[in-house]
Protein backbone atom coordinates (compact mmCIF):
# COMPACT_ATOMS: atom_id res chain seq x y z
CA UNK A 1 0.00 0.00 0.00
CA UNK A 2 1.50 3.62 -0.97
CA UNK A 3 1.19 5.68 2.16
CA UNK A 4 1.25 9.45 1.78
CA UNK A 5 0.93 12.18 4.43
CA UNK A 6 -0.86 15.35 3.63
CA UNK A 7 -2.17 18.70 4.68
CA UNK A 8 -4.94 20.17 5.23
CA UNK A 9 -5.97 21.21 1.61
CA UNK A 10 -3.82 19.95 -0.13
CA UNK A 11 -4.56 16.95 -2.63
CA UNK A 12 -3.45 13.69 -4.42
CA UNK A 13 -4.40 12.46 -7.92
CA UNK A 14 -4.96 9.04 -8.75
CA UNK A 15 -4.58 8.59 -12.61
CA UNK A 16 -5.87 11.56 -14.96
CA UNK A 17 -9.50 11.71 -13.43
CA UNK A 18 -9.50 11.46 -10.44
CA UNK A 19 -8.56 13.95 -7.37
CA UNK A 20 -8.69 14.03 -4.00
CA UNK A 21 -8.89 16.58 -1.34
CA UNK A 22 -8.04 16.99 2.84
CA UNK A 23 -11.04 19.27 3.40
CA UNK A 24 -10.96 18.75 7.16
CA UNK A 25 -9.31 17.09 10.51
CA UNK A 26 -11.31 17.02 13.58
CA UNK A 27 -10.03 14.42 16.56
CA UNK A 28 -10.14 10.93 14.78
CA UNK A 29 -12.33 11.76 11.69
CA UNK A 30 -11.30 12.90 8.54
CA UNK A 31 -13.19 14.83 5.64
CA UNK A 32 -12.24 13.47 2.55
CA UNK A 33 -13.53 15.15 -1.29
CA UNK A 34 -12.99 13.16 -4.09
CA UNK A 35 -13.55 14.55 -7.70
CA UNK A 36 -14.23 11.60 -10.14
CA UNK A 37 -15.49 10.37 -13.53
CA UNK A 38 -19.17 9.35 -12.92
CA UNK A 39 -18.74 5.84 -14.15
CA UNK A 40 -16.29 5.89 -11.05
CA UNK A 41 -18.46 4.52 -7.84
CA UNK A 42 -17.06 5.87 -4.83
CA UNK A 43 -18.98 4.55 -1.58
CA UNK A 44 -18.22 4.18 2.03
CA UNK A 45 -16.55 1.09 2.19
CA UNK A 46 -19.02 -0.90 5.18
CA UNK A 47 -21.79 0.44 3.22
CA UNK A 48 -20.79 -0.85 -0.20
CA UNK A 49 -19.90 -4.22 1.47
CA UNK A 50 -23.27 -4.53 2.69
CA UNK A 51 -24.86 -3.34 -0.54
CA UNK A 52 -22.95 -5.94 -2.56
CA UNK A 53 -23.79 -8.84 -0.50
CA UNK A 54 -27.42 -7.82 -0.38
CA UNK A 55 -27.15 -7.71 -4.50
CA UNK A 56 -25.33 -10.96 -4.42
CA UNK A 57 -27.83 -12.73 -2.55
CA UNK A 58 -30.74 -11.26 -4.34
CA UNK A 59 -28.87 -13.09 -7.66
CA UNK A 60 -29.95 -16.35 -5.63
CA UNK A 61 -33.42 -16.02 -4.62
CA UNK A 62 -34.85 -19.43 -5.23
CA UNK A 63 -37.66 -18.60 -7.33
CA UNK A 64 -39.75 -21.11 -5.81
CA UNK A 65 -39.62 -18.71 -2.45
CA UNK A 66 -40.13 -15.60 -4.64
CA UNK A 67 -43.00 -16.77 -5.31
CA UNK A 68 -44.20 -18.08 -2.23
CA UNK A 69 -43.23 -14.46 -0.69
CA UNK A 70 -45.25 -13.28 -3.47
CA UNK A 71 -48.11 -15.16 -2.48
CA UNK A 72 -47.74 -14.14 1.35
CA UNK A 73 -47.61 -10.59 0.22
CA UNK A 74 -50.81 -10.69 -2.47
CA UNK A 75 -52.83 -12.79 0.82
CA UNK A 76 -51.32 -9.70 3.68
CA UNK A 77 -52.80 -6.74 0.57
CA UNK A 78 -56.07 -8.34 0.06
CA UNK A 79 -56.67 -8.47 4.15
CA UNK A 80 -55.61 -4.55 4.25
CA UNK A 81 -58.23 -3.91 1.09
CA UNK A 82 -61.03 -5.87 3.02
CA UNK A 83 -60.72 -4.71 6.33
CA UNK A 84 -60.82 -0.80 4.58
CA UNK A 85 -64.11 -1.36 2.82
CA UNK B 1 -34.07 -7.81 -29.73
CA UNK B 2 -33.65 -10.97 -28.19
CA UNK B 3 -31.41 -11.79 -24.75
CA UNK B 4 -30.96 -15.23 -23.51
CA UNK B 5 -31.71 -15.89 -20.23
CA UNK B 6 -31.19 -18.72 -17.74
CA UNK B 7 -34.67 -18.27 -15.80
CA UNK B 8 -36.71 -17.08 -18.61
CA UNK B 9 -35.44 -18.73 -22.02
CA UNK B 10 -35.14 -16.52 -24.78
CA UNK B 11 -37.00 -13.03 -24.62
CA UNK B 12 -38.03 -10.98 -27.41
CA UNK B 13 -37.61 -7.39 -26.47
CA UNK B 14 -38.16 -4.01 -27.98
CA UNK B 15 -34.79 -1.64 -27.31
CA UNK B 16 -36.66 0.69 -25.49
CA UNK B 17 -36.85 -1.51 -22.86
CA UNK B 18 -33.22 -1.83 -22.02
CA UNK B 19 -32.19 0.28 -19.01
CA UNK B 20 -28.49 1.14 -19.13
CA UNK B 21 -26.43 1.60 -15.95
CA UNK B 22 -23.23 3.27 -16.49
CA UNK B 23 -21.70 1.94 -13.08
CA UNK B 24 -23.57 -1.50 -13.31
CA UNK B 25 -24.70 -2.80 -9.93
CA UNK B 26 -22.75 -2.77 -6.86
CA UNK B 27 -20.59 -5.69 -7.14
CA UNK B 28 -21.10 -6.18 -10.48
CA UNK B 29 -19.97 -3.73 -12.10
CA UNK B 30 -19.59 -5.56 -15.51
CA UNK B 31 -23.28 -5.95 -16.52
CA UNK B 32 -24.78 -2.83 -17.39
CA UNK B 33 -27.83 -3.96 -19.43
CA UNK B 34 -30.88 -5.10 -17.60
CA UNK B 35 -34.66 -5.33 -18.42
CA UNK B 36 -37.10 -5.22 -15.61
CA UNK B 37 -39.69 -8.29 -16.15
CA UNK B 38 -42.50 -8.80 -14.19
CA UNK B 39 -42.60 -11.66 -11.73
CA UNK B 40 -46.28 -12.62 -12.34
CA UNK B 41 -49.40 -11.16 -12.36
CA UNK B 42 -50.30 -9.73 -8.81
CA UNK B 43 -47.10 -10.12 -7.82
CA UNK B 44 -45.14 -7.22 -5.98
CA UNK B 45 -41.88 -8.21 -7.40
CA UNK B 46 -40.09 -7.93 -10.47
CA UNK B 47 -36.81 -9.85 -11.39
CA UNK B 48 -33.85 -7.19 -12.74
CA UNK B 49 -32.49 -9.21 -15.33
CA UNK B 50 -29.20 -8.67 -16.79
CA UNK B 51 -29.02 -8.52 -21.21
CA UNK B 52 -25.24 -9.57 -20.76
CA UNK B 53 -25.12 -12.16 -18.39
CA UNK B 54 -28.37 -14.98 -18.74
CA UNK B 55 -27.29 -16.12 -15.36
CA UNK B 56 -27.83 -12.68 -13.52
CA UNK B 57 -31.35 -11.34 -12.24
CA UNK B 58 -32.32 -9.61 -9.21
CA UNK B 59 -35.56 -9.44 -7.03
CA UNK B 60 -36.30 -5.89 -6.98
CA UNK B 61 -39.89 -4.29 -5.64
CA UNK B 62 -41.11 -0.93 -4.87
CA UNK B 63 -40.22 0.45 -1.33
CA UNK B 64 -43.93 2.17 -1.24
CA UNK B 65 -45.74 -0.90 -1.13
CA UNK B 66 -43.68 -1.70 2.20
CA UNK B 67 -43.08 1.13 3.50
CA UNK B 68 -45.57 4.11 2.14
CA UNK B 69 -43.10 7.06 3.95
CA UNK B 70 -39.93 5.90 2.05
CA UNK B 71 -37.91 8.79 1.50
CA UNK B 72 -34.63 9.55 0.38
CA UNK B 73 -32.84 12.35 -1.07
CA UNK B 74 -31.74 12.08 -4.64
CA UNK B 75 -30.42 14.91 -5.56
CA UNK B 76 -26.50 13.12 -5.50
CA UNK B 77 -27.34 10.47 -6.95
CA UNK B 78 -29.81 12.81 -9.70
CA UNK B 79 -26.68 15.06 -10.72
CA UNK B 80 -24.06 11.77 -11.06
CA UNK B 81 -26.01 10.60 -13.43
CA UNK B 82 -26.37 14.43 -15.16
CA UNK B 83 -30.46 13.84 -15.35
CA UNK B 84 -31.14 17.19 -13.63
CA UNK B 85 -33.64 19.19 -14.23
CA UNK B 86 -35.51 15.96 -14.34
CA UNK B 87 -39.58 15.39 -13.94
CA UNK B 88 -40.63 13.23 -10.92
CA UNK B 89 -42.97 11.06 -12.80
CA UNK B 90 -40.20 9.82 -14.95
CA UNK B 91 -37.71 8.45 -12.03
CA UNK B 92 -38.85 5.09 -10.49
CA UNK B 93 -37.46 3.45 -7.40
CA UNK B 94 -37.07 -0.38 -6.54
CA UNK B 95 -35.27 -1.92 -3.63
CA UNK B 96 -33.30 -4.83 -4.38
CA UNK B 97 -35.21 -8.03 -2.37
CA UNK B 98 -33.12 -11.12 -1.08
CA UNK B 99 -34.88 -14.26 0.48
CA UNK B 100 -33.38 -16.77 2.80
CA UNK B 101 -33.50 -20.35 1.05
CA UNK B 102 -36.49 -21.89 2.50
CA UNK B 103 -37.85 -18.81 3.99
CA UNK B 104 -39.72 -16.72 1.69
CA UNK B 105 -41.81 -15.12 5.10
CA UNK B 106 -38.39 -13.88 6.11
CA UNK B 107 -37.78 -11.53 3.10
CA UNK B 108 -36.31 -8.30 3.49
CA UNK B 109 -35.48 -5.29 1.38
CA UNK B 110 -32.48 -3.17 0.84
CA UNK B 111 -33.56 0.60 1.54
CA UNK B 112 -30.13 2.19 1.66
CA UNK B 113 -29.34 0.65 -2.14
CA UNK B 114 -32.39 1.60 -4.43
CA UNK B 115 -32.41 1.24 -8.03
CA UNK B 116 -32.65 4.98 -9.44
CA UNK B 117 -34.41 4.28 -12.97
CA UNK B 118 -35.17 7.14 -15.32
CA UNK B 119 -37.62 6.46 -17.53
CA UNK B 120 -36.93 9.08 -20.35
CA UNK B 121 -33.12 7.82 -20.23
CA UNK B 122 -33.60 4.32 -20.27
CA UNK B 123 -31.05 4.63 -17.51
CA UNK B 124 -30.43 3.14 -14.12
CA UNK B 125 -27.93 4.10 -10.66
CA UNK B 126 -27.95 2.07 -7.62
CA UNK B 127 -27.21 4.46 -5.02
CA UNK B 128 -26.02 4.53 -1.51
CA UNK B 129 -27.95 6.14 1.19
CA UNK B 130 -26.02 6.63 3.63
CA UNK B 131 -26.69 8.97 7.28
CA UNK B 132 -30.41 7.29 6.64
CA UNK B 133 -32.97 6.08 9.16
CA UNK B 134 -33.22 2.64 7.03
CA UNK B 135 -31.12 -0.19 6.77
CA UNK B 136 -30.26 -3.16 4.07
CA UNK B 137 -32.07 -5.73 5.10
CA UNK B 138 -35.75 -4.49 6.08
CA UNK B 139 -38.09 -7.07 6.85
CA UNK B 140 -40.72 -6.82 3.97
CA UNK B 141 -43.31 -8.75 6.14
CA UNK B 142 -42.90 -7.52 9.31
CA UNK B 143 -43.80 -3.86 7.30
CA UNK B 144 -46.78 -4.69 5.99
CA UNK B 145 -48.32 -6.35 9.30
CA UNK B 146 -46.76 -3.26 11.21
CA UNK B 147 -48.48 -1.14 8.51
CA UNK B 148 -52.01 -3.28 8.65
CA UNK B 149 -52.05 -3.13 12.59
CA UNK B 150 -51.24 0.76 12.86
CA UNK B 151 -54.20 1.51 9.96
CA UNK B 152 -56.73 -0.39 12.01
CA UNK B 153 -55.85 -0.52 15.69
CA UNK B 154 -57.67 -3.13 17.55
Amino acid sequence: MLILTRKLGEQITIGDDITITLLEVKGTQVKLGIAAPKDISIHRKEIYERIREENLRSSQVDPLDLSEAASIVTSVIKKEGESED
Amino acid sequence: MKINTSRFGTLTLKEEKIIHMPAGMLGFPDRKRFVILKHREDSPFFWYQSVDDPDLAFVITSPFLFHPEYDVDLTEALKGMSWDPVKKDVILLYVVVTIPRGCPHKMTGNFIGPIIVNLEKSQAVQTVIANSPYTHNYPLMQAKEKNQTSHHPG
